[in-house]
């Protein structure tokens, strides 16, 4: 077996010392665009994944406790948070009381959710503290403040698209008509800019004021957000927050994207299989093609080999060879291609429904299984041909047939 | 002393199918070789002196007959075998020299002794050796399309004959050569028979040739019709 491997690195190495380098560079050229094709589109997906997971923390955390089905509010969510807080692997939680509101700036009005929230809750919990652009976000006396999404204020990102409030800015008064009629004036303290509807089309408030304009006392809740230290355990410490005795229901965030984010992420995911499977395939015909041709011009050569003692083992090891060769150096090129353009559009990111940005991201598991799957895939790709070719009859061989 | 016999062949036959026919084209042939003969297989195109190579070297078999070296029926045995067989004991040299043209002289002729097991070292050792015996000792990093016809022929031969083979198979490997450098491949064959004793087998339909040999079968429609060995000649 050695003495096989030894005289097929031998043919490997002469065939592509003394072979045709444009031909050499043409095949890498075009498997290196296979490679591409095999971690570009992930890479995107994995990036719009990162960037979809993180604006669902703003309203789910990593897991999300909400009312059982019969009830509009988890009632005495302050007992509900302490089971919470005993649980081993929570960081943070927090309550929050959502209602929903129509504001008026001047002559414009526009409808939106109000999220009431304990804002120094906020910091551990939830990224809303850190995306004010404008302003700050409310502190524990803010009773009589709001923070408004960009896209309800005239020329911020994604305003253009959506109802907004005009020129309304940061000291400004708003008028915020809640749906039990209660009409109150506040003060907008800051401009909060996430760059995604579900964050930029909301208002923020401090959770004692709804609890105020709607007469619910008892420390009531529509949510109970919860921050975990390790988010892969989300699912074990969902389970141990039920059997805290939580009888609410309790969501991991993955859960609650499910409708949202999963749906249109297994489509997404059908398309990245369906273009893997297209560019292996291209791939290994691309080598099969090459191989066999090869093969073909060489058979006479192939039976003299075999005719002067050569084994048929070592003729088919040498294609192995040749062939891991061209794909390594398609992955090295594909490589060096796939991280300038993520480079590109790091800095470019992708703009997504004119609101989001897509970055893509860099997946080593990713890379390592598509060169795997290459190096597969030419490895059999080139040993086939050869294998057939080596098994024929050497005066078959010699002679062409 | 009684000479050694290397290759006995009782009653070979080998037949083709030709359309609805069948071409004998060996028919009931037996001869023996003794180690350190030069054997001249002649006969005119068809006579089956190419067909009579190729079953001794190996590479087809006969449809009847026996087919021994050194007592051991090499028929018999299993493809792995014949191509080790073919490897260790057997060298072979074509009629259009069958280099490899993306290896080097050098590399040609070392790929064998690899093959065989030997480390590098020792296998490009062997090769210059070889390559020395036929005198392109200088020229073992040119790749075929870099050396002449004679050259190319010559290196074909360093290869079959780096491995030291028990016999040397050749396939009329002057066919494509002019007159001089085929006298140049010649002389090398002579050497290899007088001087290392090498046993060697050669079609050729070319009658000079013969002067070189130390025997000459003759074939025709495939059947021995003359084997003389030369009196006075090399051996």
């Amino acid at each position: 077996m050695l003495n096989d491997i030894k005289v097929g690195l031998l043919g490997a190495k002469s065939s592509i010392k003394r072979g045709n380098k444009k031909t050499l560079t043409f095949i890498v050229f075009v498997l290196a665009l296979i490679f591409i094709n095999l971690v570009f589109l992930p890479s995107m997906i994995g990036g719009f994944s990162v960037m979809f997971t993180g604006f669902m923390q703003y309203p789910y955390g990593d897991i999300v406790i909400e009312p059982s089905m019969d009830n509009s509010y988890i009632n005495n969510a302050d007992n509900v948070l302490q089971k919470v807080r005993a649980v081993p692997g929570v960081t943070f939680v927090t309550k929050r009381l959502d209602a929903g509101a129509s504001i008026q700036y001047k002559q414009k009005v526009v409808g939106s959710s109000i999220i009431g929230m304990l804002p120094s809750e906020e910091y551990g919990t939830s990224n809303y503290p850190y995306i004010i652009s404008d302003g700050e976000f409310l502190g524990d006396l803010s009773r009589d403040e709001i923070i408004i999404g960009a896209m309800l204020v005239e020329g911020y990102f994604g305003s253009e698209i959506y109802d907004n409030l005009g020129a309304v800015r940061v000291g400004s008064f708003v008028n915020v008509t809640y749906s039990n009629g209660v009409t109150r004036i506040y003060k907008v303290k800051g401009i909060m800019e996430g760059t995604f509807e579900l964050v930029d089309l909301n208002a923020l408030m401090h959770y004692k004021e709804i609890e105020d304009v709607f007469d619910i006392g008892g420390s009531k809740a529509t949510s109970v957000i919860v921050r975990v230290k390790n988010t892969d355990d989300a699912v074990k410490i969902k389970e141990k927050i039920i059997s805290a005795g939580v009888k609410e229901q309790v969501f991991t965030r993955d859960e609650k994207s499910d409708a949202i984010l999963r749906q249109a992420m297994q489509s997404i995911d059908m398309i990245n299989v369906v273009s893997k499977f297209v560019s292996l395939i291209v791939g290994a015909a691309l080598i099969l093609i090459i191989i066999y041709i090869n093969v073909l011009n060489r058979k006479k050569e192939i039976g003299i080999l075999k005719a002067v003692g050569i084994s048929p083992r070592s003729i088919v090891f040498s294609y192995a060879f040749i062939s891991m060769f061209y794909v390594s150096m398609g992955i090295m090129a594909g490589l060096i291609l796939y991280f300038f353009v993520m480079f590109y559009f790091t800095v470019n990111p992708v703009t997504f429904y004119e609101t989001m940005t897509i970055i893509p991201e860099i997946q080593a598991g990713l890379i390592i299984q598509s060169i795997f799957t290459m190096l597969i895939m030419s490895v059999i790709a080139g040993i086939l041909p050869a294998w057939r070719v080596s098994k024929e009859s050497i005066l078959k061989a010699i002679w062409g047939r | 002393m009684k000479e050694k016999i290397l290759i006995r062949i009782k009653n070979l036959e080998r037949h083709y199918k030709s359309g609805e026919g069948i071409v004998r084209a060996l028919d009931n042939v037996s001869f023996e070789i003794k180690k350190g003969e030069f054997v001249a297989v002649m006969g005119a195109s068809g006579s089956g002196k190419t067909t009579m190579l190729r079953i001794l070297g190996l590479m087809d078999f006969p449809t009847k007959g026996e087919y021994s070296v050194q007592g051991l029926n090499v028929e018999e045995l299993p493809e792995e075998e014949r191509t080790y067989y073919r490897l260790t004991q057997l060298g072979y040299v074509f009629q259009d020299y069958a280099l490899m043209n993306e290896m080097s002289a050098l590399e040609n002729v070392y790929v064998l002794s690899l093959m065989e097991g030997k480390s590098k070292k020792e296998a490009i050792a062997t090769a210059k050796e070889a390559l020395n015996k036929v005198g392109l000792g200088d020229k073992g990093n040119r790749i075929p399309d870099e050396l002449s016809g004679g050259e190319k022929q010559r290196v074909a031969v360093a290869r079959a004959i780096a491995k030291k083979p028990m016999i040397l198979f050749a396939d009329e490997p002057c066919a494509n050569l002019d007159t001089h450098t085929s006298e140049q491949v010649l002389e090398v064959f002579k050497i290899l028979n007088e001087k290392f004793g090498q046993t060697i087998v050669m079609v050729t339909h070319e009658p000079w040739h013969t002067k070189y040999v130390s025997r000459i079968i003759n074939l025709k429609d495939g059947k021995i019709v003359s084997d003389k060995r030369r009196r006075n000649g090399f051996n």
